[in-house]
C-alpha cells in the first residue's frame, strides 16, 4: 500500500537518513525502535512531508512521487491519506476537543458541519472522552490531550496512522490509557507506523519491528525474531540496554 | 499661586472638540499600520531574503530616531519635495501646500507605528509553537487555512498586551501633531493658553484628558483580552467558576 525507497535526509552536515526503505501493507502495525538520533522521527516526518527528504521515492496506492520534488497538491493528497500523532500532542490550543477533531473533517475534507460533529463525538467517545467535548487543551491532562490527538488523527479515517513517540511526554501513570487506545485501534485493523520506546507495546502489538540506528534500517522482522534472537550486534546491544533499564526501573 | 478654574473649565470644553482629531489620528493610524505591520512580521519570520533585510533596516531606522525628529524632517521635506515634483516633473499647477496637514500626521504616525507593530506581531507569531502549524498541515489544511484558523487567533491573543501598549503610546504621541498645525487636544490647549499665558492650567486640563483617553483604551483592550483568551482558562479557573455557581445555586435554594 505504502512504500518508500532510499529516503535520505541531512540537516546541515548531519546525515540523519542514509537511504531507508520501508514497505507497509494494509493492517500492518510497524513499530520503529532505535536509539535517539537514529532518524526514526525524521523518517516518520518525511512520510507526511513535515520534513522534505533530500532524496527518495514514494508509492502510496495511486500516488507515485519523488519525495524531494513532490508538488503541493501531491503533498496535500498524501497528507489527506495519512494522519500524524505528535509527541507533544500539538492540539490546537484555541479550539475545544470537539473542534480539534472536527477541523480536519470540516475544513480540509469539506464534510458538512453537522455530520462532522457526529463523527467527532463518536471518535471522542471511542478514546474515552465523551465527558470532555467542550474542554480546551489547557484544561485536559496530558493523557487526555494525547487521546484527543489520536481522535483527531483517526476521525478523518486515514489509510495510515503515524505515531511519533506518542507516550514520551506523558507522566508514567498516564502512559497506559494512551497505549490502550492504540491497542484497540490495532485490534480494529488500523494501519499504523509507531515510533516508540515502549518495548512491551512493540512486543505485544507490532506485526513487524524495525530497528534503526545511524540513519539506516539495521534489522527488521517479527517482534519475536527481533526481541528473542536479533541477528545484528547493534540490535541486541540496544535491546539489552533498554530492557535492562526497564527491568531496573520496575524494581 | 492661584489656578484660574473658570479658564480651566472653558479650556476643557474647548479641548473636547480636539478629541475626535486625536482619536482619528490614533485609529486611522492603527488601521493603516496594523495590516502592513502584520505582513512585515510574516515576511520577516518566513524568511524572504531581500524583504527581510529591507524590513530590518526600516524598523531599526524608525526605532533609532525620535518621533519629533521624524515629524520635523517629514513636515519640512515632504511638501517641498512633492511641490518640486508636481511643478517641475509633472508640470501640474496643483498647490500641495494647501493639503490638510493631518495627512502629514497620518504619514508620520503610520510610518512609526508600522515599525512598532511589525515587531509586536513578530514576537506574537513566535509565541505560537511550530507544532501548531505542523498539526494543521498534517490534518490536511493548507498553509493559508492553517494561518487564518489556527496560528493567527493564537498570535493575536498573545499580541494584545503589546498592542495595547503600542496604541496607548501612539495616542500619547499624537500630541506632537500640533507641530504640524493639526488641531488636536494639545494644539487647542496651547492656543487657549497663549492668550493669557495660562499654560499651567491648560496643561493640567489636557493631562486629565489624556489620562482619561488612555484609560479608556486600556479598558477596551482589557475587555478584548478577556473575551479572546477564554481558551487559556485553566482547569483550576473553570473549577472555581463551577464552584462559585454551585455556591450561588445553593444560596438561592436556601432562600
Amino acid at each position: 500500500m505504502l512504500e518508500v525507497k532510499n529516503v535520505q535526509k541531512s540537516f546541515g552536515a548531519n546525515h540523519v537518513l542514509r537511504g531507508v526503505d520501508l514497505k507497509v501493507e494494509k493492517g500492518d502495525i510497524i513499530v520503529i525502535l532505535g536509539p535517539s538520533g537514529s532518524g526514526k522521527t525524521t523518517l516518520l516526518r518525511c512520510l507526511n512531508f513535515l520534513e522534505r527528504a533530500d532524496q527518495g521515492t514514494m508509492d502510496f496506492d495511486e500516488i507515485h512521487t519523488d519525495l524531494k520534488t513532490a508538488s503541493k497538491s501531491t503533498v496535500n493528497q498524501v497528507r489527506k491519506k495519512t494522519a500524524f500523532v505528535f509527541q507533544n500532542y500539538s492540539l490546537f490550543q484555541n479550539k475545544t476537543a470537539l473542534e480539534n477533531v472536527m477541523e480536519g473533517l470540516v475544513i480540509a475534507r469539506k464534510v458538512p458541519k453537522k455530520e462532522a460533529e457526529i463523527i467527532a463525538k463518536k471518535t471522542l467517545d471511542k478514546v474515552g472522552l465523551s465527558e470532555r467535548y467542550d474542554y480546551y487543551p489547557s484544561q485536559l491532562s496530558g493523557g487526555q490531550q494525547q487521546r484527543v490527538g489520536i481522535a483527531r488523527a483517526i476521525a478523518v479515517n486515514p489509510d495510515v496512522l503515524l505515531f511519533d513517540e506518542p507516550t514520551s511526554a506523558l507522566d508514567p501513570e498516564l502512559v497506559g490509557e494512551v497505549l490502550n487506545v492504540m491497542k484497540n485501534l490495532a485490534r480494529e485493523g488500523a494501519t499504523m507506523i509507531v515510533v516508540t520506546h515502549e518495548m512491551t507495546f512493540a512486543q505485544q502489538v507490532a506485526s513487524r519491528v524495525i530497528f534503526m540506528d545511524g540513519g539506516v534500517v539495521v534489522e527488521e522482522g517479527s517482534p519475536r525474531e527481533i526481541f528473542t534472537r536479533p541477528k545484528e550486534e547493534r540490535t541486541s546491544q540496544f535491546l539489552h540496554r533498554v530492557l535492562r533499564d526497564d527491568y531496573e526501573y520496575n524494581i | 499661586m492661584q489656578l484660574d478654574t473658570a479658564f480651566m473649565w472653558t479650556t476643557f470644553l474647548d479641548v473636547l472638540h480636539g478629541i475626535p482629531t486625536t482619536l482619528k489620528l490614533t485609529i486611522i493610524t492603527l488601521l493603516l499600520s496594523s495590516p502592513i505591520g502584520f505582513f512585515m512580521a510574516l515576511s520577516k519570520s518566513s524568511g524572504w531574503g531581500i524583504a527581510r533585510r529591507i524590513i530590518t533596516v526600516y524598523v531599526s531606522f524608525i526605532r533609532g530616531t525620535p518621533v519629533v525628529l521624524q515629524i520635523l524632517f517629514l513636515y519640512s521635506l515632504l511638501p517641498t519635495t512633492l511641490n518640486y515634483i508636481i511643478r517641475n516633473v509633472l508640470g501640474l499647477s496643483f498647490n500641495i501646500f494647501r493639503t490638510d496637514p493631518i495627512i502629514y500626521a497620518y504619514i508620520v504616525f503610520t510610518l512609526n507605528t508600522t515599525a512598532v507593530l511589525s515587531e509586536v506581531f513578530r514576537s506574537a507569531l513566535s509565541t505560537v509553537p511550530a507544532g501548531q502549524l505542523e498539526a494543521a498541515l498534517s490534518i490536511g489544511l493548507n498553509a493559508r487555512q492553517a494561518y487564518v484558523r489556527i496560528i493567527l487567533p493564537q498570535a493575536l491573543t498573545a499580541a494584545l498586551p503589546n498592542l495595547c501598549n503600542a496604541s496607548v503610546n501612539l495616542l500619547k504621541s499624537t500630541s506632537l501633531a500640533f507641530m504640524m498645525t493639526v488641531k488636536d487636544v494639545t494644539a487647542i490647549a496651547k492656543i487657549d493658553a497663549s492668550f493669557g499665558y495660562n499654560y499651567l492650567e491648560a496643561y493640567l486640563v489636557i493631562f486629565f484628558v489624556y489620562i482619561l483617553l488612555c484609560s479608556l483604551v486600556q479598558l477596551l483592550f482589557h475587555l478584548l483580552e478577556h473575551a479572546l483568551s477564554s481558551y487559556k482558562n485553566t482547569a483550576a479557573q473553570r473549577h472555581e467558576k463551577n464552584a462559585a455557581s454551585a455556591y450561588r445555586r445553593h444560596m438561592a435554594s436556601a432562600r
